[in-house]
């Protein structure tokens, strides 16, 4: 999810930042809107070379073309344009703006909260600089402040497409998906039609929404809808796999994660596929797909744009590695501490027997209000470990009426328990 | 409407560019109010009644320049602004006491192509709110209720009264009694209060366009006044761009009592006499969290605008800042402290070749603190946290009407500006020369720095509600440069130099 809602973000804040710079139109045809910035752009930049603006343009657009496509080729690309920028005109504060965008898609937390911080102590009026002390906080996992400036950006411009995108993405790390998905709604029906990868990236969320709260009808017309609106769209294509693995049409989620992993060759994608591919029943496809994802995952480990999450959850779960496992859910855990990082720790530890510091990071997780299979799963059975049999229970049942692939496994061990009860 | 739209866009880029174009007055200071005109604040007014010694009058103006002719619907208070009056009685700059104002807008007749008619086609003139015989016009019409909250308890003030809001003046065919119209809006609540709300003349006074062309004063004006001119309370010798606009007011008289921590009168030198007071819109917010309440789609009310002292987010606060001082609240105005004590007007001033004082200018905190001497009976202690309050000394009696005076407290008139804010008191003259630093020396730093507006083209109203009739939408002109309006200078013509 937060990849997805980075996604968002990012995109919104791309494209209002290009709305907001006077260029000169070039002919767009065929190019994403992305493309079209940079295009427009480089003109900017060929007729005014010694103009700062039209470099903040760029690395704007560089940003946004960098998460259309999930290539972080275009972030360093961002990154010597805005350079520039700033030589031209040092400090100036469109540019330093894109810098801490560039930062959060390389996923530097702690410096982009730092760079949005100064930037909103300069201007507090700006809301986009809301928008990325929203990003970095909820990357830190420091809610309460993603919160509050969410709220600000509200307050200050009602209805702004960024900041419905960010409550949106709040709402549902609260627990609150229905109000998740009207917001979610709120900016699509907002969104220019032109604006496809948006629009798209929009269904696909408010599928996916569909899909968490079990309205699996509503969430395969979303899905399909986004694939028309945008063939070939990766968020689309991995939440209509996870429809597909529901629905143990595995054959299926192969196929769309296949083609996913095609557009976007990063290793977390190649790990659900790998994943996909087992409950398939091709084992050795797996073992090989799942072999290439551990040397990619590892090759990019010490970053901080990386697989750690899904590399904890194959050593512990597939590669029967627990120790390497908690090695990197420490890493991860030292410098950022956002639900997904503490679910994956608290299961780090589970692995390695260490249930009463797991129960603890996993409840750290859940009292934040998120509503996801996996997480209550993973609560229920250290529960189970510790011998809280009450408290399993009850995490079983909360992922089983909760739609995922971890749901089905819920079900299975709440039966499990019962049984065990009963005798 | 299109070209005053222009011109505010025009004035807003002013805004960005030029440091002392920041003198302007409150009408669209920031860029959200600029977005949200009806829950824009242009002023706030608060002091002792003048023939109630023992009553606090407030009124809340919002909604900036409404030009009269503007029809067919004219310029309605909005249904979804919570309109507000709050004030704090024990120096903590936290509100105590707090007043909301909201308003129901009813069609009554939704054929009529204009909201209001009379005196044509059957339809007799409007002469009543109230329903029955000459109200029959009045199509488009507005309710208000007035709720106090206090103590964490709401009491709606309206005692099973209908309130309704005076409509602006559409013209004498339609309206033609329509001061008969604006008195009837006057309403005695039961406790002592009296309200009125309704469009109104603007009493705001001020050379905007001088102002706005980087300070560019009339000749002979500004910024340093001659003598006669300083001293001359009832004349005009720039015009008035505010002349002949209308805004909305609210305006409600509080029996002091209530408005005090322990319920009672006191001196002025007891600090228990001193309250500080601030006008704000609020608006059902679109909350992070889900809201409780679908219907409402929130949980609390968001502040759109505030305004406490005259000028303080047009004249002290940085452009980038306006937006972020407009929604906050005013026990979190320490962020903003700098721009107070290190004020960029005070700079521009200076390359005008006024002296000024050198940085930090605590002086100007006796406008965000509890000071004497508006508060001579606050300690150091009392002094409570930075925050953009009007403070009133409620101990101070009214002066008489004749005996006032347009610079108010520094002119030795106590019982004005800023000891709380009357209609007659200019503003614009007295922050310019507070920035100045008439505090600090009155004779190092004491020209006589103004715009050369003196008084409202249309006078003042000297008696509950405090603010004049709104103009009429058929007959009423704007004072400009060239054009009548200055009776100070030759031939009552305004100059164009």
């Amino acid at each position: 999810m937060k990849k997805k809602i980075s996604l968002l973000c990012t995109i919104m804040i791309a494209a209002a930042f290009a709305a907001a710079q006077d260029t000169t139109s070039v002919a767009t045809a065929g190019l994403s809107p992305a493309e079209q910035s940079i295009a427009e752009a480089r003109t900017a930049i060929s007729e005014k070379p010694a103009e700062y603006a039209g470099y903040n343009l760029l690395a704007a657009a560089l940003v946004r073309r960098a998460q259309e496509t999930s290539s972080v080729a275009f972030y360093s690309q961002a990154e010597d344009v805005v350079k520039k920028s700033l030589e031209l005109a040092p400090n100036n504060f469109d540019g330093e703006k894109v810098q801490v965008s560039i930062l959060l898609g390389e996923h530097q937390y702690q410096a982009a909260l730092e760079g949005a911080k100064a930037l909103n102590q300069r201007m507090p009026d700006d809301v986009m600089v809301y928008g990325l002390l929203t990003d970095a906080n909820v990357a830190l996992g420091n809610y309460k402040d993603a919160e509050d400036s969410a709220q600000w950006m509200l307050n200050l411009r009602p209805g702004n497409l960024p900041a419905l995108i960010r409550a949106a993405g709040l709402r549902e790390l609260f627990g609150e998906n229905e109000g998740s998905y009207e917001l979610v709604q709120l900016a699509y029906q907002s969104t220019p039609p032109t604006d496809i990868p948006a629009r798209a990236a929009l269904l696909a969320q408010m599928g996916r929404l569909r899909f968490a709260s079990g309205n699996i009808d509503s969430d395969e017309k979303l899905f399909q809808q986004a694939l028309t609106v945008s063939p070939g769209d990766p968020a689309a294509l991995g939440n209509l796999a996870e429809l597909r693995i529901a629905q143990k049409r595995y054959p299926e989620a192969v196929t769309l994660l296949q083609q996913r992993y095609r557009s976007v060759p990063r290793p977390a994608n190649l790990y659900r596929l790998a994943e996909a591919i087992q409950l398939a029943g091709q084992e050795s496809e797996a073992k090989k797909a799942f072999t290439e994802f551990e040397r990619q995952a590892l090759q990019e480990s010490d970053k901080k744009d990386n697989a750690n999450r899904e590399l904890i959850f194959y050593y512990a779960d597939h590669a029967q590695q627990p120790a390497k496992a908690l090695k990197i859910a420490q890493l991860e855990f030292a410098w950022r501490r956002d639900v997904y990082t503490l679910d994956a720790y608290g299961w780090a530890l589970h692995v390695n027997g260490q249930d009463a510091e797991a129960s603890k990071q996993i409840n750290a997780a859940l009292a934040v209000g998120i509503r996801d299979a996996k997480f209550f799963l993973h609560a229920g059975e250290i529960s189970a470990k510790l011998g809280d049999r009450t408290a399993a229970e009850r995490y079983f049942q909360q992922s089983a009426q909760l739609n995922g692939a971890e749901s089905e496994q819920a079900r299975n061990l709440l039966a499990s328990l019962t049984e065990k009860s009963e005798r | 409407m299109k070209n005053l739209k222009s011109i505010v866009a025009l004035a807003m880029s002013l805004f960005m560019l030029v440091p002392a174009s920041l003198f302007a007055s409150s009408h669209r200071e920031a860029p959200i109010t600029a977005l949200d005109r009806s829950a824009d604040v242009t002023d706030w007014y608060a002091f002792v009644s003048y023939d109630h010694p023992d009553k606090v009058t407030f009124i809340l103006n919002v909604d900036p320049l409404l030009e009269p002719a503007n029809g067919p619907n004219y310029f309605p208070f909005d249904d979804n602004v919570v309109y507000q009056m709050l004030v704090d009685n024990n120096q903590d700059g936290i509100p105590d006491v707090t007043f909301q104002f909201r308003f129901t807008t009813q069609i009554r007749n939704p054929n009529l192509f204009t909201g209001f008619v009379g005196g044509i086609a059957g339809i007799p003139p409007i002469t009543s709110l109230h329903n029955g015989t000459g109200s029959e016009g009045l199509s488009l019409r507005q309710t208000y209720t007035v709720t106090m909250i206090k103590n964490g308890v709401s009491t709606v003030l309206n005692n099973g009264q209908t309130l309704y809001a005076v409509p602006s003046n559409v013209g004498p065919l339609t309206m033609p009694n329509y001061p008969e119209l604006f008195n009837e809006g006057i309403r005695n609540l039961t406790g002592g209060f009296r309200v009125w709300a309704g469009t109104a003349d603007d009493p705001f006074f001020i050379d905007l366009g001088a102002f706005f062309d980087s300070v560019n004063f009339r000749h002979g004006t500004g910024p340093v006044l001659t003598s006669a001119i300083d001293t001359d309370d009832t004349h005009n010798y720039a015009p008035d761009a505010v002349g002949g606009y209308n805004v909305n007011s609210i305006v409600l008289e509080v029996p002091i009592q209530m408005l005090t921590a322990d319920g009672k009168i006191h001196p002025a030198s007891d600090k228990r006499a001193v309250i500080g007071t601030y006008g704000s819109t609020a608006r059902h917010a679109m909350t992070v969290r889900s809201s409780p309440n679908p219907d409402v789609n929130s949980g609390s009310l968001q502040q759109v605008n505030r305004e406490g002292n005259a000028l303080i987010n047009e004249a002290i606060i940085g452009t980038g800042f306006k937006d972020r001082f407009s929604m906050d609240f005013p026990i979190h105005d320490a962020q903003f402290a700098n721009f107070v004590l290190d004020p960029v007007a005070a700079g521009v001033l200076s390359s005008l070749g006024v002296p000024v004082p050198p940085n930090p200018r605590t002086d100007l905190l006796i406008l965000a603190q509890y000071e004497p001497p508006i508060c001579p009976g606050c300690g150091a202690k009392d002094a409570g946290p930075v925050a953009d309050l009007l403070r009133l000394n409620t101990g101070i009696p009214p002066t008489a009407v004749g005996s006032q005076k347009r610079l108010g407290f520094i002119a030795g008139d106590v019982a004005g500006y800023p000891n709380g804010r009357r209609p007659i008191d200019d503003v614009f003259d007295i922050s310019l020369r507070a920035i100045e630093g008439i505090l600090v020396d009155s004779t190092k730093f004491g020209l006589a720095l103004g715009d050369g507006v003196n008084t409202k083209t249309e006078g003042f109203n000297n008696s509950f509600p405090y603010v004049m009739p709104a103009n009429s939408g058929r007959n009423s002109v704007h004072t400009g440069p060239g054009q009548a309006g200055c009776t100070g200078q030759p031939g009552g013509i305004c100059p164009t130099e």
